[in-house]
């Protein structure tokens, strides 16, 4: 196993010096790549296990570390397919354009797509999405009787607030809370924390902040109990998860295969759920098991493999 | 850290131990391409610089600018032409070995006394025989110091790599993956196996050196204790 | 070059001058960050190093110890120390968000910045003439009088470029404390990055090597008013341990 680990290392090094695909067999060699953050691995990794099962030869470039390496390397070539959030991908272009409704997200997105990298295609997004929570310890939900954003902004000045530090110029972050929630930006006790990340979560545990954006499947949620405040006017963007390809990949491929490859792509994306993804979350992120892992049996249980 | 979480999660390096030995391989793998390439792209700057001695200082000022530019934005800009390859990995930890390695060299040769240098002319050397046999081996100690200090130092560099992803990310996918996780046995194990990689090069490069220069080590022996 | 005159241009206007995430007020938080963390790693480096300068015993061990902590990056450091900064601030008493963001920085500045120091404090202790310290016993000298009337003196300029390298590898280094919501230039930094603002991330680049230049050339003069002889120029020798290697500064994950 170990000299197998070995074997397998010295032969990606080489694989990324030549850089070069070898495109032997029927089917292509597929590159695939994910963002830094588990969630966006784990699906990747269902991409490239049904589509191995299909016969493409899948080299993987799992966990790039943020959206200013993933974007550049899926423009670039060097990446083909990753899975995308719609909302945030489109406002990595364009903070103006992502809102709550998942259709206008996607189209959008795939018109900004399709004049990148010589064309990016979107593929069918997700039931299921992971998008920006506001979150407060049980405590100070109790304590000030929150249950949606609305009622944040009569206790605005009594919460320290947990944003991330694109808050101010993102729309659907500083312009949501000021416009259609009524809390001033910023607010009077901030702390600029990435959102979705650990130390947010940990600040939020443990009363460093009092309200904080998380991301919704977020398993610290469920692990430390915190309570979710409802988007009651749905400012937030619909972050479902869509695949998106280069389009000089399809362009390899028989218009069967490409119709085949489609599919098998939109029927893992229509498995995931907001619920699977919580689920599955929990299986990576709190019980420690491998993304591969977490990968392969959900979608032999869902008859995908 | 998880509620209830052992401070060390034994278990779970039991069952990783294949992917712990993967990434500490990967992780030498890639400290020692960068530091020998380093070392050979210094040495061929070095001995340009000999000849032409207006080099020195801009290349010791770019080597240090270098280091004030953060690793995302380098990868970002790099990632048009290199890709996710090992190059795009290697070159900022290259340039940053240079600061060191590039200045060590020039001091070891700087530490050549002129007499020897003088006599070996005498003595009827060519330049490139001087630079061999006379010249290069008075250098080694210091060579070898700098090598050492960049070989440490890459090491806890080769952290930044795992921006780049898995495939290449050596250790440093614990770090990132458990802080991202809330999991404190993949941080520990990713810093703790650095700083142990990083003695166990340390010490082989000190053997290296006995061994490269036996001459010398009474006086290495002196050095060290005036560090 | 458009990503040099954006930078330009964004540090020139006026409205980046001024308010709490103005360039005074994270100049002013990046310094006091720096200057309370190398303050606190010369108390306990400064006598360390002096006893085993002055003694001689140990120097192999701490000298190699030094260089191995650059090893571990600064922000292994950081995150490792945030959760029980956090955690303890209830039993402890302090803010909550003492543990969140100057604790973890200023521990992971303070580690950063014991090196350089405790090396040069040591080396420059050693390198004073032995004879000399001899002699001085022989006039009936008591050790605590020959390390600080004797050997301190002759060791200063190289105990004050240990805390120069120090200054310096600080100051770059301090930037990381944004990713804890601590402020300080890094602040344009993270936020450059997470905004996808190329020219205020550049502009918190320039900024922190020009603090970083500022802190070294000042105590260069520093070290030069206290050196009697001139001192060689900074490119003339070897690095002989990590101390004086300069850490890169926006060493981000």
């Amino acid at each position: 196993m170990r000299s197998r680990r070995m074997l397998a290392l010295g032969a990606s090094l080489l694989v990324l010096l030549s850089a070069c695909g070898t495109g032997g067999g029927s089917k292509p060699t597929i590159k695939i790549g994910s963002d830094g953050f588990y969630e966006s691995q784990l699906v990747a990794e269902m991409y490239a296990q049904v589509l191995e099962k299909a016969g493409y030869t899948v080299e993987r470039s799992l966990a790039l570390g943020a959206r200013k390496v993933t974007s550049p390397a899926l423009e670039g070539g060097q990446i083909d397919l990753k899975p995308e959030y719609i909302g945030s991908g489109l406002g990595y272009y364009d903070a103006s354009k992502p809102s709550g409704d998942a259709d206008a997200n996607a189209a959008a997105l795939q018109e900004i797509l399709s004049g990148k990298g010589g064309g990016i295609t979107v593929l069918d997004y997700s039931p299921g999405e992971d998008t920006n929570a506001f979150v407060v310890r049980p405590d100070t939900a109790a304590k000030f009787s929150l249950t949606t954003m609305s009622d944040l902004a009569a206790v605005q000045d009594e919460l320290t607030w947990g944003l991330p530090p694109e808050c101010e110029t993102n729309p659907l972050c500083a312009g949501a809370l000021t416009d259609t929630y009524g809390i001033d930006f910023p607010p009077a006790n901030l702390e600029a924390l990435a959102a979705c990340d650990a130390p947010i979560a940990e600040a939020l545990q443990n009363g460093a902040v009092d309200v904080a954006e998380l991301c919704s499947t977020q398993p610290a949620i469920a692990q430390f109990g915190f309570v979710v405040l409802e988007d009651d006017k749905q400012t937030q963007p619909a972050e479902n998860l869509a695949p998106i390809v280069r389009n000089d990949f399809l362009a390899k491929l028989s218009s069967s295969d490409k119709t085949a490859f489609e599919k098998l792509l939109n029927d893992v994306s229509a498995k995931l759920t907001t619920e699977v993804l919580t689920e599955l979350g929990v299986e990576v992120a709190v019980n420690q098991k491998d993304v591969a892992d977490v990968a392969r049996d959900f979608l032999t249980e869902q008859g995908l493999l | 850290m998880r509620p209830g979480e052992p401070l060390l999660d034994v278990a779970w390096i039991a069952d990783h131990l294949d992917d712990i030995a993967f990434r500490l391989g990967q992780h030498v793998l890639i400290a020692v391409i960068a530091v020998a390439v380093g070392l050979a792209i210094s040495m061929a700057l070095a001995l340009w610089a000999r000849r032409a001695p207006w080099l020195r200082g801009p290349v010791t000022g770019i080597a240090g600018v270098l280091y004030t530019i953060p690793s995302l934005a380098l990868f970002a800009a790099l990632l048009p032409f290199t890709g996710l390859t090992l190059l795009t990995a290697e070159i900022p930890l290259v340039l940053y070995t240079l600061l060191i390695l590039f200045r060590n060299i020039m001091a070891g040769f700087d530490g050549v006394p002129a007499d020897v240098a003088e006599a070996a002319d005498g003595m009827g050397y060519r330049s490139a025989e001087r630079l061999l046999q006379i010249e290069l081996p008075l250098a080694v100690p210091l060579i070898i110091a700098g090598v050492r200090l960049a070989s440490v130092s890459t090491i806890g560099l080769v952290m930044i790599v795992s921006l780049l992803g898995k495939n290449l990310g050596g250790l440093g996918v614990f770090i990132t993956e458990g802080i991202q996780t809330f999991f404190a046995t993949k941080v520990y194990v990713g810093a703790a196996l650095s700083v142990a990689l990083a003695i166990a090069i340390d010490l082989l490069l000190v053997w290296l050196e006995r061994r490269a220069t036996p001459w010398s080590r009474a006086r290495a022996a002196r050095a060290v204790a005036a560090d | 070059m458009d990503v040099l005159t954006a930078t330009l241009a964004w540090l020139l206007d006026p409205i980046h001058w001024s308010g709490p995430d103005g360039i005074p007020t994270r100049i002013a938080e990046h310094l006091a960050i720096s200057i309370v963390s190398l303050a606190a790693a010369g108390l306990v480096a400064l006598p360390v190093g002096a006893i085993i300068g002055h003694t001689g015993r140990g120097g192999t061990l701490a000298v190699n110890l030094a260089n191995l902590g650059r090893a571990v990056p600064s922000y292994a450091v950081l995150v490792i120390v945030l959760p029980p900064a956090l955690q303890l601030a209830p039993t402890l008493g302090y803010e909550p968000s003492l543990g969140l963001s100057e604790i973890p920085t200023f521990t992971a500045m303070f580690l950063l910045a014991i090196p350089p120091i405790l090396v040069n404090t040591y080396g420059g202790l050693r390198e004073v003439d032995r004879d000399l310290v001899e002699a001085a016993r022989g006039m009936g000298m008591r050790e605590r009088q020959i390390l600080f009337r004797l050997e301190a003196p002759l060791a200063m300029p190289v105990i004050v470029g240990g805390i120069r390298t120090s200054a310096v590898q600080v100051v770059a280094t301090a930037t990381l404390g944004a990713v804890v919501a601590y402020g300080g230039l890094g602040r344009y930094i993270v936020d450059g990055i997470a905004r996808n603002e190329n020219d205020r991330l550049f502009a918190g680049v320039v900024l922190v090597a020009g603090l970083a230049l500022a802190a070294e050339g000042l105590l260069a003069l520093v070290q030069r008013l206290l050196s009697p002889r001139g001192l060689p120029s900074a490119g003339e020798h070897a690095f002989r341990n990590l101390a004086e290697v300069p850490a890169p500064p926006a060493f981000l994950p």
